[in-house]
């Protein structure tokens, strides 16, 4: 897939953040040595966290120009959306890089809100917020003697990089782990991409198939459902069968489990495994059919222990799930 | 003759697997045949009490291929009726424990696992009413991974099991997620009418003019039939709203009835979580429901059906 643009020249690669949190390019820099041996194998001409390019600088370059574009963070205003137009039109390959860019991630969450009510928190009510300025808000535009200040849009809500332009790979985690981010360099750089579409730097199936943890039957059933703070929980036996939501069921492996390896559970930062539309109903669907009890009333107060579903099961991918498709149609 | 040299009979068998132990406290009264869903919707030759009867009369072979033997779910809607107190579905157990023992396979269509698609996580075994499935391992290409593997004997068929998998490895015939999701197209309609996808369990209905009712309904109401609501997947009622449908109503028996033991639990679980999640995201207010009829409630599927006509005409006019 990707293309030499000029014949033997060496391939151009471009990292961006948009709605971030800087974790992505952590984990990029965590490279360490392999950073260099890559640099040997492909110039980076656009790394606005690590190195001093301007937007000016990508304006400048061809169509196409780009080899590929590592795209980590959400489309949240008019500036994360118009780089992504941009570095859309000057890439051969636009890869979403991360969460954030795939599913929404966590700045996807303010889903749950409308701009109004996010503004009027973060300007109006937040303790925070100095008296005499509050209640001001941002505004695109400002007069000053030197003329008129300009500052991006903040968009209505939160969209993933795929509902702005199209992407030709997805690359989950939050962040993807430094192992898969060297594989996939590999990958791109050999030519060797696959299917335009493909989620890359992971695997089909979910982290259960990995997680060498103990699985439960039927005898484990779930009367209570209990944080991880309010249990001991065993490192060798399934999170479920002690009674504490793991993602891992609904969430696509790939990122080696450190989580559960630190005895905490999933939280889903790979995204749905192939085939799932929908990872937030796909995980209540199993949750909820492991709770046991005969009593319609007990049953309810079973389910109202988990207190934040909506929460739990899009914790990285609101943006992305049918729940924000239905109240943004 | 010295009465512990008696041949043990097919009867001493039965009863001496537990559950079997109540078998000649039965008086053959025929009341568990008169509550009997299975009898009343699938099979006519099905009858429990002909079943204890056979066995009793050491008819072996006659026990061991009746429907009654194969069919029986443990809904146990028989037991609080026996006037002898029986807990008929454990005896039936019992004659089937002996049957696959001797080799006899059940009647029923059971699930399968798509091995390329399970990740092995064990959901299924933790969920199944009836312990049919296990975890197995397996070696693939040098590898040891683990799979999920299904006893036919013990599938019921209700599907829970399918609506949990996480990766839809799992499939029935006939509700399929695939074949679901082609089910839960209901045609565009004028301004103002709603479009309702009813998922209807297969034995919440006892009465024929409730079950006909559901054939009489325009094209905006599209009726799904399912084996039982443990096969809700709240994937599915999100999909059918995104395409545009008003509302989604899932009918499964009452509690306690259920034909499969655990799913109208399961369902009444997922849908509470699925309307928390909606109402987190602040959509469709009531546009998912659930209803659990009961063997009693005759004519209720009518009301339930209009009530959520009416409740989608009022949220269509206010958005």
């Amino acid at each position: 897939v990707a293309k030499k643009s000029k014949a033997q020249a060496k391939p151009k690669l471009a990292l961006y953040w948009a709605a971030s949190c800087g974790g992505c390019e952590i984990s990029f820099v965590e490279l360490g040595l392999r950073l260099i041996q890559a640099s040997e194998l492909a110039d980076i001409v656009f790394w606005p966290c690590i190195m001093d390019f301007k937007y000016e600088d990508v304006e400048a370059m061809d169509d196409g120009e780009i080899t590929a574009t590592f795209f980590n963070g959400a489309i949240r205003n008019s500036e994360s959306e118009h780089i992504a137009k941009m570095l859309r039109r000057k890439s051969q390959v636009m890869i979403a890089f991360g969460s954030c860019s795939h599913t929404g991630g966590i700045p996807g969450l303010a889903n749950f809100y409308d701009k109004e009510s996010l503004l009027e928190r973060v300007y109006g009510t937040a303790e925070s917020v100095d008296e005499a300025s509050r209640g001001t808000r941002p505004q695109v535009k400002t007069e000053v003697p030197e003329g008129v200040v300009e500052i991006p849009e903040f968009y209505d809500h939160v969209k993933t990089l795929a509902q702005t332009v199209d992407v030709d790979y997805f690359m989950p985690g939050c962040p993807p782990v430094v192992e898969q981010i060297w594989t996939v360099l590999q990958v791109l750089l050999a030519g060797q991409l696959p299917d335009k579409g493909s989620v890359i730097g992971a695997e089909a199936k979910t982290n259960c198939d990995v997680c060498p943890r103990e699985k439960g039957g039927s005898s484990q059933r779930v009367t209570e459902w209990k944080r991880p703070h309010e249990v001991e929980l065993d490192p060798d036996v399934c999170f479920l069968t002690q009674g504490v939501i793991c993602c891992g069921p609904a969430t696509r492996a790939g990122c080696g489990l450190p989580c559960i390896s630190g005895n905490m559970p999933c939280r889903g930062c790979y995204g749905p495994p192939d085939g799932v539309v929908d990872q937030g109903a796909k995980l209540i669907s199993a949750i909820g059919a492991l709770i046991d009890t005969d009593d319609p009333e007990k049953l309810q107060e079973i389910v109202d222990t988990i207190v934040d579903p909506a929460g739990l099961g899009y914790r990285f991918g609101l943006a992305n799930s049918v729940l924000s498709e239905l109240k943004y149609k | 003759m010295n009465l512990a040299d008696k041949p043990e009979t097919f009867a001493d068998r039965v009863r001496a697997i537990p559950g079997g132990e109540h078998l000649e406290m039965c008086y053959s009264c025929g009341t568990c045949v008169s509550k009997c869903m299975i009898q009343q919707k699938v099979e006519p030759e099905y009858n429990p009490r002909r079943l204890l009867r056979m066995v009793m009369m050491g008819m072996e072979e006659e026990a061991f291929k009746s429907p009654t033997t194969w069919l029986c779910s443990e809904c146990d809607l028989c037991f609080p009726a026996c006037p002898q107190e029986i807990h008929i579905s454990g005896v039936i157990g019992a004659v089937k424990q002996l049957a696959v023992e001797a080799g006899y396979e059940s009647p029923l269509e059971a699930v399968t696992v798509d091995e390329t698609k399970c990740s092995g996580c064990g959901i299924c075994v933790m969920v199944c009413p009836y312990e049919a499935p296990h975890l197995i391992e397996k070696d693939v290409d040098g590898e040891m991974d683990t799979f999920s593997e299904v006893d036919v004997n013990k599938c019921m068929g209700c599907g829970t099991c399918v609506a949990a998998c996480p990766l839809g490895a799992i499939a029935r015939p006939g509700v399929s997620n695939a074949e679901l999701v082609q089910q839960i197209e209901v045609k565009p309609q004028p301004n103002g009418v709603p479009r309702l996808v009813t998922f209807v369990c297969d034995w919440c209905l006892r009465a024929d003019d409730d079950v006909s009712l559901l054939e009489s309904y325009p094209d905006n109401v599209r009726v799904v039939h399912i084996p039982c609501t443990g096969r809700i997947d709240p994937e599915m009622a999100l999909r059918a709203l995104r395409s545009g449908i008003d509302g989604v109503l899932v009918c499964g028996c009452a509690p306690g009835e259920c034909h499969y033991k655990r799913g109208t639990y399961v369902s009444s679980c997922k849908i509470s979580l699925l309307n928390t999640m909606l109402g987190q995201m602040g959509v469709g207010d009531g546009c998912v429901r659930f209803v659990q009829i009961g063997t009693q409630d005759r004519g209720r599927i009518r009301n339930e059906v209009d009530g959520m006509l009416e409740h989608l005409t009022a949220y269509k006019e206010a958005v």
